[in-house]
């Protein structure tokens, strides 16, 4: 899936009174079908929300985001929904696993909210914990599980759906570096083999290494 | 030990200030929603007692006012245990002048004005020596001929009621006391102070001598009205037997006495509300701990003491407690006028003739709102601020913290205790008459369901998880698997909604159950055809009655088989008021009865020898037996009359003696008839009847005429307003436990924003999200429903069997109202699951972005 922001900016306020902080300036970028693109920066750079803009998880204050021939940044709140349910896929630093579902239900989640048919459900999961190595945990809890481990079940619910744009948000931020490494080479190899778009953001050179390049962020503008 | 010097006090407070403001006072102000719930909730209880009290106070204080204004200065009376009292007994106290005792005749009865039925009271005195005991000031007069106040047709009455009355002076009014309808004339009016403000004005005052002569009362008194300067004196004052002496307040404690049980039990109701905003309080409480948790791990981690921690959420208790005692009170303050209107007809219908006053907030009843609201409010947050007190910073600070329940077996065990302290405490006898261990049982039963609550709501999540998965998807299986995993909270929630449904069908079984009792009791006792009655309603006051003469004159007319003539009165019977019945005794009667089964050889034994029949109630206050005698203040002194048997009665929880009427007369000397029931020939039909008796009795005697359809209808007419302020209180319960739902909820979302941002994010639509949420309020309401309705049964038990039987005396037969239990739960479900479309606004208003930057 392809990626342009075209003269984004955005602005946080934290409330009516207080004076708008500028998070993204400006900013034009085009990532084409199939890219692993990695964004670098330090904190506050603005990696995180122009990752939250291309997800459609957050709306620009100027400019325009298509993924594909959309226009994101122009959809109702019904149609995003729709868009990220079937296109994309999250990976985020703290996993976000939803604590009341096994590892195999949430994996399944976003097949079960296109009502896929229950049997195609257990054997998509089944192929996708088997990939990421944990075949054998499928009726474990989230908090019964390592940070390693509840990583690899984020990674396994992005991609069951089999979306054309997965968006990694420090996804070994929380990881020692052996999970941190497992974690990365899993990410190579699902793009290697699937060729969908990925966008990282990541603080850490080795992990910036496996994209195809680096997109530099510096006080919410595109250095390079 | 040292003290603590002053300037180290000022730093302490200032330190505890600091940590109030962090952890309660912010946050209370930053969740405007959540804190507004809670002290609505605890308003809502509050405002339930504070109304109920106010609404009593003022039922009572219009009667309790009525008696002082009209016994005046007299500080004893000496009244008949049967009236009337003989008025020679003046002369025995005529030697007691010279020592400063001063004595005023009185006669005191209740009448109607007619031909508009207006209750009206006449007090009866001696106009000119009156004035050492009561002030009256007149407002008009014929001042040319103020003697004319002494001649025989004259009265006077109150501006207001002369006013409304459309009376001036030299106005006619008919006033129609014990049966004897005089015309008489306004001579006085007087100004609306002193005993002219009695029954609010409805009153009539006029000399002795014109009531003795009008209405037949020649040598009779109510009672003597005496100012004694020296307690001693009261030694010389020697009395005829069944003649008594008693301070004016007596008469008011007496009523009080006959009205506690009602009001203990109308406060027992109340106490409902506010216990489900007990709940609401302790779930606030434990979810701002748990959203403040790590916050409480870092002022602990940073030096911060057990202590401060736990005085800081007993602070926020106290906070809420306090806001919603003062808004409680202004609510209770509006309600109180709506419910007065129901528990003054409630007095007056069973109890005592009292016109309700307007309602007066006094400086005790908002302290009593002030006390029950922070008091319960504090007493709730206890146990969830010593939690957050004792726990170690480090599992405080500790992400992804589960706060568990406690283990269930000891919580299953605990609820097994709670319910054998139950079942042995609804055996312990009533304490002066209200049943205190039946109100401990049901505490015991709450508490019991309520330790099960947790466990209830992980088992029907449990069960309906594939049902809602199948019927919902994945939405139907998040929903079932959020409310386990949150448990601590949402089975407060749950408890404190099934406490609320649980009583709802509690009483919706016991009032059920009575109505039908009392339904066949009516069925069974009215078997007569017509009720000729000397005023419109059923109420037995002693100034609406017949001259013996109108019931003779009756059984002559052809088509009249048989005429019962029916009398009650009120004597007291060991210091408080009971009902005495007289009724035309045969041996071939129909009774409703305990003791002996058949009504025959009771009657048979009482005709015999001059015995009585006790209702249930009575028998259960005085503790009798058939065979026992009892001993009844009689016109002569002392009546002894031997307990032929013991019957079923509705009609009052006084208690009520039943005796022939030869025995009464000849006991009571008195011929009045409050009721003439008319058995008529067969093949006559009601409607003929009744038109010929409306035509020849009705203006000649005052007569109504009442069929039995209409009597049955009338009974159950004052049985339903009875017990309407019953669902209205509980109506207020259901409130409370719906807005603590939303509250639960509420707070839910407020926990689980990162999780609900996660599923939006990953594809949930906002429809799905607030169908998810609403799934969850359903299976709450399903839970508290089901638990509700088991708890209602074993409630209901304790109501019928021990409460009711302990404070009225009445044996109710149990019988399921299908139709408003489901109704009942019909309305919690439906109220829960509307409960649920507060949060779910919440939950679409989350920031996707900022709330998935939030670690677990």
């Amino acid at each position: 899936m392809r990626i342009s922001l075209q003269d984004v900016s955005h602005d946080y306020r934290g409330n009516e009174e207080s004076a708008a902080v500028h998070v993204l300036d400006n900013v034009s970028l085009e990532i084409a079908s199939g890219d692993f693109a990695v964004l670098m920066g330090a904190s506050g750079s603005g990696k995180s929300t122009l990752l939250n803009l291309i997800g459609a998880v957050d709306r620009p204050t100027r400019g325009k985001v298509f993924l594909g021939e959309t226009e994101t940044s122009a959809l109702d709140e019904s149609k995003l929904t729709m868009l990220r349910r079937r296109s994309i896929g999250f990976v985020f630093q703290f996993f976000h696993l939803i604590p009341t579902l096994n590892v195999a239900e949430n994996v399944a989640f976003p097949l079960s909210l296109v009502h896929t048919p229950k049997r195609e459900i257990n054997t998509r999961v089944a192929e996708v914990l088997e990939r990421v190595g944990l075949a054998h945990r499928t009726k474990h809890m989230p908090s019964e599980l390592s940070g390693g481990e509840m990583q690899r079940v984020a990674i396994a619910r992005a991609v069951i759906h089999k979306p054309p744009l997965i968006l990694a948000d420090e996804p070994t931020g929380n990881l020692d570096s052996k999970n941190g490494t497992m974690i990365l080479d899993l990410i190579r190899e699902l793009h290697a083999s699937e060729r969908p778009t990925i966008v990282m953001a990541t603080h850490s050179a080795a992990a910036a290494a496996i994209g195809d390049y680096v997109v530099r962020l510096r006080d919410g503008r595109i250095e390079n | 030990m040292n003290r603590v010097p002053r300037g180290a006090q000022f730093s302490i407070l200032n330190s505890q200030f600091s940590i109030l403001k962090a952890l309660v006072t912010r946050p209370i102000s930053r969740e405007k929603t959540r804190s507004f719930l809670t002290v609505l909730g605890i308003a809502v209880g509050v405002a339930v007692v504070v109304a109920i009290q106010l609404a009593n106070q003022s039922a009572l204080r219009a009667f309790r006012e009525s008696i002082d204004a009209i016994a005046g200065r007299a500080n004893y009376q000496i009244v008949p245990d049967a009236a009337p009292l003989d008025e020679n007994v003046l002369l025995r106290l005529q030697p007691l002048w010279r020592d400063g005792v001063r004595f005023a005749p009185v006669i005191d009865a209740e009448g109607v004005v007619e031909p508009s039925q207006l209750p009206v009271r006449l007090l009866a005195v001696d106009l000119m020596s009156d004035l050492h005991f009561r002030d009256y000031r007149y407002a008009k007069i014929d001042v040319n001929r103020f003697l004319s106040l002494f001649r025989s047709d004259s009265i006077v009455v109150p501006a207001p009621f002369a006013k409304e009355q459309h009376l001036a002076v030299g106005s006619p009014l008919t006033l129609n006391i014990l049966g004897r309808k005089r015309t008489l004339i306004v001579r006085g009016i007087l100004e609306a102070s002193g005993p002219a403000t009695a029954f609010n004005g409805g009153i009539v005052i006029c000399d002795i001598s014109v009531a003795q002569r009008s209405f037949s009362m020649a040598g009779q008194l109510s009672r003597i009205d005496l100012l004694v300067p020296d307690e001693k004196l009261l030694t010389k004052i020697h009395l005829p037997p069944g003649v008594r002496m008693e301070r004016p307040s007596r008469r008011n404690e007496r009523v009080e006495k006959m009205l506690r049980a009602f009001r203990v039990n109308l406060f027992a109701l109340a106490g409902v509300a506010l216990l489900v905003g007990m709940f609401l309080v302790y779930n606030t409480v434990l979810i701002s701990i748990l959203r403040r948790r790590r916050d409480v791990g870092v002022l602990k981690t940073l030096g911060t003491s057990p202590r401060q921690i736990f005085f800081a959420f007993c602070g926020e208790g106290l906070i809420f407690g306090l806001a919603g005692s003062a808004l409680g009170i202004l609510l209770g303050y509006a309600l109180a006028s709506g419910i007065l209107t129901a528990v003054g007809r409630t007095i007056n219908t069973l109890y005592v003739a009292s016109r309700p006053e307007s309602v007066v907030l006094t400086p005790a009843v908002i302290a009593t709102g002030i006390a029950v609201g922070t008091l319960l409010s504090l007493l709730s947050a206890l146990q969830p601020s010593l939690e957050a007190a004792r726990v170690r910073p480090s599992t405080m600070i500790r992400p992804g913290l589960q706060q568990p329940v406690r283990n269930s077996r000891a919580l299953a065990i605990a609820s097994a205790i709670c319910f054998v302290l139950a079942a042995i405490t609804s055996r312990i006898p009533p304490v002066g008459g209200i049943a205190v261990a039946g109100y401990v049982a049901v505490l015991l039963v709450v508490a019991a369901f309520s330790l099960l609550a947790p466990m209830i709501v992980t088992f029907i999540a449990r069960i309906f998880a594939p049902l809602l998965q199948s019927a919902f998807g994945i939405v139907g299986k998040l929903a079932a698997t959020s409310l386990p995993a949150s448990l601590r909270r949402t089975s407060v929630a749950s408890a404190a909604l099934s406490l609320a449904t649980g009583m709802m069908v509690a009483i919706a079984l016991m009032v059920g159950s009575f109505r039908e009792t009392v339904r066949i009791w009516v069925d069974q006792t009215v078997s007569s055809d017509l009720w000729l009655r000397p005023a419109k309603g059923l109420t037995n006051a002693p100034g609406a009655v017949f001259r013996p003469e109108v019931a003779d004159e009756l059984e002559k007319l052809p088509f009249i088989a048989d005429v019962d003539r029916v009398r009650a009165r009120t004597i007291v019977y060991h210091d408080a008021f009971v009902s005495v019945t007289a009724a035309e005794f045969n041996a071939g009667r129909d009774i409703p009865m305990i003791t002996p089964r058949k009504a025959r050889p009771a009657l048979e034994d009482a005709l015999r020898r001059n015995g009585v029949f006790v209702s249930e109630s009575f028998s259960i206050k005085y503790n009798t037996r058939v065979g026992d005698v009892l001993e009844l203040p009689a016109r002569h002194g002392i009546l002894r009359a031997p307990v032929s048997g013991i019957y079923r009665d509705y009609s009052n929880d006084r208690g009520v003696i039943v005796m022939d009427r030869k025995l009464y007369v000849r006991a009571y000397a008195d011929t009045a008839i409050n009721t003439i029931v008319v058995y008529l020939k067969p093949g006559i039909t009601i409607d003929a009847a009744r038109r010929k008796l409306e035509r020849d009795f009705g203006p000649k005697h005052g007569a109504f005429v009442v069929t039995n359809g209409e009597v049955k209808k009338q009974v159950m007419t004052i049985f339903d307003q009875t017990f309407m302020i019953t669902y209205a209180l509980l109506g207020v319960a259901i409130i409370v436990a719906v807005l603590g739902i939303v509250n639960t909820l509420s707070a839910l979302i407020l926990e689980r924003t990162r999780e609900l941002a996660l599923l939006r994010v990953t594809g949930l639509s906002s429809h799905e999200l607030r169908q998810m949420i609403v799934l969850e309020s359903s299976l709450l309401g399903v839970t508290s429903t089901a638990v509700g309705l088991v708890m209602g049964y074993v409630l209901s038990w304790i109501l019928i069997y021990v409460i009711n039987k302990q404070s009225f005396g009445w044996t109710i037969s149990f019988h399921t109202p299908v139709s408003l239990i489901a109704a009942s739960l019909s309305v919690t479900f439906v109220a829960s699951v509307l409960a649920g479309l507060v949060p779910a606004r919440l939950a679409n208003r989350i920031a996707l972005a900022a709330a998935l930057k939030i670690e677990n």
